[in-house]
């Protein structure tokens, strides 16, 4: 049979055209799938319906489109568009909807939504959503008060937030402290001696417990000049010039020692600083 | 009764000796390698996708045994005689069709153990090379997902049984069967996207009602689906354990019990 | 003492909207214990339908049957009773000894018997050899004769074949003929239906001719003097019963 060689030619020759022409098809499909820009975002609740039982995986394919497409445009170094960051942003938001409890697209949206996109305002509320299931996980309200006091420079709002972090578990040593620092300049003194009374309770190691308490007199002692300050506004319908008044005065007997080792002093707007700074 | 069993036995014999099974063992084989590259592609929650795909390979691997495995085991008895060789014994209707839906259930526990087993690979090499301290994991938690795709599968494996007991061919019942699996996968999201949107949108009451009516006819099985809750290390408590696993129970016996009754008139000419 | 007895069984078929088939009518018959009777007639004349009524495979419309004293309902019935389906199909995967032990468990045997009787039952049937391979490989032949040892697996008292000679070389034929003279030998009670006419005359004692539904003619080979051959009995009931319809 003269003619099997040539077939079997034929064949080869076939299969081999065949497996090359189907990556080159490959190519060409992923090149008009870029210009057709990011794609389509299905509602969250027709995504949950149709996603049977299988809501997990849809929610990781889903983050993993938009992060393969913004990975691809920063690889080639291409600017990502308004309406693309807005694809990248509602893919999150399914995402989350599908897996509320999904880490990556919350993590993905509060650093790159934050900071590339400017969109500070859509990655706090994705990371809002996150904080109210991952309720074990720190990390979340502390990205939170992170956004609100670098973004908004709203430091009582930051400081609510790490106060929230700092309760749940594993969290870093500093939230306290920074939080209450927070919350001095936000002139939440109260709020943070409560709250590092709370910190105070939960806390066995010598070394952060003396770190909090010093905090803790400083804060007190601040409080104590505060109120001091009321007091004389009370009496005497002015504000106080300095601490001395006060003493002199007789609203208060002694003035209380900043165990840092500044000076406590009433500052322009009226509020009690200390010249140590808590530092 | 040793009627049931030794039909469970045949029944089980028959479908593990069948080719599509070692076919199902090389798909969900390949998705668990698939696994181990996919989920370099993420960032920090590596474990949670890694359990996600796991897991659905091992739900999708017994659905595939059931449609294509315990359908035709019926199948064969129903289209090609072969419940000849089984009804002409001492054995009755019923103990013939809890047989057969016994020997299915063997077949699904033990490619949903032999699966289950391995689908831990994964989840521990996402741990050892891209475990992060913020990822929670329980392997109890996983242990008990992997039982409740085995109950909910058993709950398909009923469902099943009720069809054959009086469609005429395989087909429709696996037809049908699928058609069920779809609605009972939908019905919990459908019923709390209609009283979520009550506010929003007019929602018809007749919707409403029938919606509510298939709640109750179809099995819940998203109620069995604790992927999530794998994934992520949530904890249940016992009060879900109980009254699920009561659930699946009164289920089962009810599709069971309609199954027998409509099967003992089936005659077979 | 009458092992097998029809009372009155009618069967009837719905096959369309508003049609349908008679396939019994009537149909009443006693069979004594020891007798080899044979069941004769036409395609389609209800020799299946009165034999899958004794297995409860299939409920009668009208009238009963009864096994032994027992209505065919009962399944502890079928302890006694051993039966080949007209084309029968097994599970592909299993091999007959697997078949077997399924067989002898659900009749009450125990382990050790079922394993005796395996062995001999595929040594009588020439199968002894092939036993370990599953039923896909068998051929149509060999298939009939696992259905012969399924049958007779757990000693039952009364068999019954529906068309056992379908698919057979001549070699096969004679070696079921012999295997039916054999358990007649043994005392067993055998009901069995073919269109063979000579593989009926030689081994049966009585043998009921079934047309149309109708069972037209009992025939006592021994005592009843024949002036013509079976055949032509048998033709000139067909003819009959075709001037009837008619």
């Amino acid at each position: 049979m003269r003619s099997l060689p040539i077939t079997i030619f034929i064949i080869l020759f076939a299969v081999i055209g065949n497996v090359v022409a189907i990556a080159m098809v490959s190519v060409e499909r992923e090149v008009l799938r870029e210009k057709e820009g990011a794609g389509l975002v299905i509602p969250s609740a027709i995504a949950k319906v149709a996603a049977l039982e299988f809501k997990g995986i849809l929610a990781d394919i889903i983050f993993s489109r938009a992060m393969t497409y913004y990975g691809g445009k920063a690889i080639r170094g291409e600017k990502v568009l308004e309406g693309e960051w807005k694809w990248i942003y509602e893919s999150m938001d399914v995402a989350t909807d599908l897996d509320p409890y999904f880490l990556d697209p919350y993590y993905f949206g509060a650093m790159n939504l934050a900071w590339e996109a400017n969109k500070v305002k859509e990655a706090n509320a994705l990371l809002e959503k996150a904080s109210q299931y991952r309720d074990w996980d720190w990390t979340i309200p502390f990205y939170l008060g992170f956004n609100h006091f670098y973004f908004f420079q709203d430091n009582e709002k930051a400081a609510f937030y790490l106060m929230e972090a700092a309760k749940r578990p594993g969290s870093i040593n500093l939230l306290p402290t920074l939080a209450a620092r927070l919350s001095y300049q936000g002139k939440k003194t109260e709020n943070a001696i409560i709250f590092l009374q709370e910190m105070l309770k939960k806390t066995e190691d010598k070394n952060v417990r003396w770190i909090y308490e010093r905090r803790l007199t400083a804060l007190k002692a601040i409080l104590f000049l505060e109120r001091a300050v009321a007091a004389y506004q009370d009496r005497f319908k002015k504000q106080p010039q300095n601490i001395d008044e006060l003493l002199a005065k007789g609203i208060i007997k002694t003035i209380p020692k900043d165990p840092y080792g500044g000076n406590f002093y009433i500052d322009k707007d009226g509020t009690i600083k200390t010249t140590s700074e808590l530092r | 009764m040793t009627a049931v069993w030794q039909v469970a036995l045949i029944t089980f014999k028959e479908g593990i000796k069948n080719r599509v099974i070692f076919g199902i063992f090389i798909i969900a084989l390949l998705l668990f390698a698939a696994t181990t590259v996919v989920i370099t592609l993420f960032m920090r929650d590596i474990v949670k996708v890694a359990v996600d795909l796991s897991l659905s390979t091992v739900s999708f691997a017994g659905l595939l045994t059931l449609l294509f495995i315990g359908v035709n085991l019926f199948g064969k008895d129903l289209d090609k005689r072969t419940i000849y060789m089984v009804i002409s014994r001492p054995v009755s209707r019923s103990q013939y069709l809890i047989g057969k839906f016994s020997g299915i259930v063997l077949l699904t526990f033990v490619v949903v153990a032999f699966l289950g087993i391995l689908s831990a690979a994964p989840v521990i090499l996402s741990k050892r090379f891209y475990y992060y301290p913020e990822a929670r994991f329980d392997w109890w938690i996983f242990f008990i997902a992997i039982v409740y795709i085995f109950i909910k599968l058993v709950i398909v494996s009923s469902v099943i049984t009720l069809f054959a007991s009086f469609t005429s061919n395989s087909f429709i019942a696996l037809v049908l069967s699928l058609v069920v699996y779809f609605i009972a996968q939908s019905t919990e999201s459908v019923r709390f996207l209609i009283a979520s949107q009550v506010e929003r949108i007019e929602v018809s009451p007749i919707l409403s009602y029938m919606v509510d009516i298939a709640y109750y006819v179809f099995p819940n099985m998203s109620a069995f689906d604790l992927k999530m809750q794998a994934a992520h290390g949530l904890k249940i408590g016992p009060d879900y354990f109980i009254w699920t696993i009561l659930y699946a129970i009164f289920y089962i016996i009810a599709t069971l019990a309609i199954g027998t009754l409509a099967f003992r008139r089936r005659e077979f000419p | 003492m009458a092992i097998i007895t029809f009372h009155g069984v009618t069967k009837v078929y719905k096959t369309g909207f508003r049609k349908k088939k008679v396939a019994l009518k009537d149909f009443s018959l006693d069979i004594h214990e020891g007798e080899v009777f044979g069941f004769l007639g036409p395609n389609g004349a209800g020799k299946s339908t009165a034999i899958k009524i004794l297995l409860n495979l299939i409920f009668p419309t009208a009238g009963k049957a009864e096994i032994m004293g027992r209505s065919v309902e009962n399944k502890e019935v079928r302890r006694m009773v051993g039966y080949l389906p007209e084309n029968p199909y097994f599970y592909d995967y299993l091999n007959p000894v697997e078949l077997l032990i399924f067989a002898g468990k659900t009749s009450g045997m125990d382990s050790f018997k079922i394993k005796e009787k395996t062995e001999m039952l595929l040594n009588t049937v020439s199968l002894w050899n092939e036993r370990k391979r599953p039923i896909r490989s068998y051929s149509k032949g060999m298939v009939q004769r696992v259905g012969l040892a399924l049958a007779l697996i757990h000693d039952p008292k009364v068999v019954i074949l529906d068309e056992p000679m379908t698919g057979l070389d001549p070699i096969g034929r004679r070696q079921v003929i012999d295997l039916i003279l054999k358990l007649k030998s043994e005392g067993r009670t055998i009901f069995f239906s073919s269109h063979i006419l000579e593989d009926i005359e030689r081994v049966c004692d009585r043998i009921g001719i079934l047309v149309n539904g109708n069972l037209v003619r009992v025939i006592d080979i021994k005592s009843e003097q024949f002036t013509t051959s079976l055949e032509n009995i048998f033709i000139e009931e067909v003819e009959k019963a075709g001037e009837v319809q008619q």
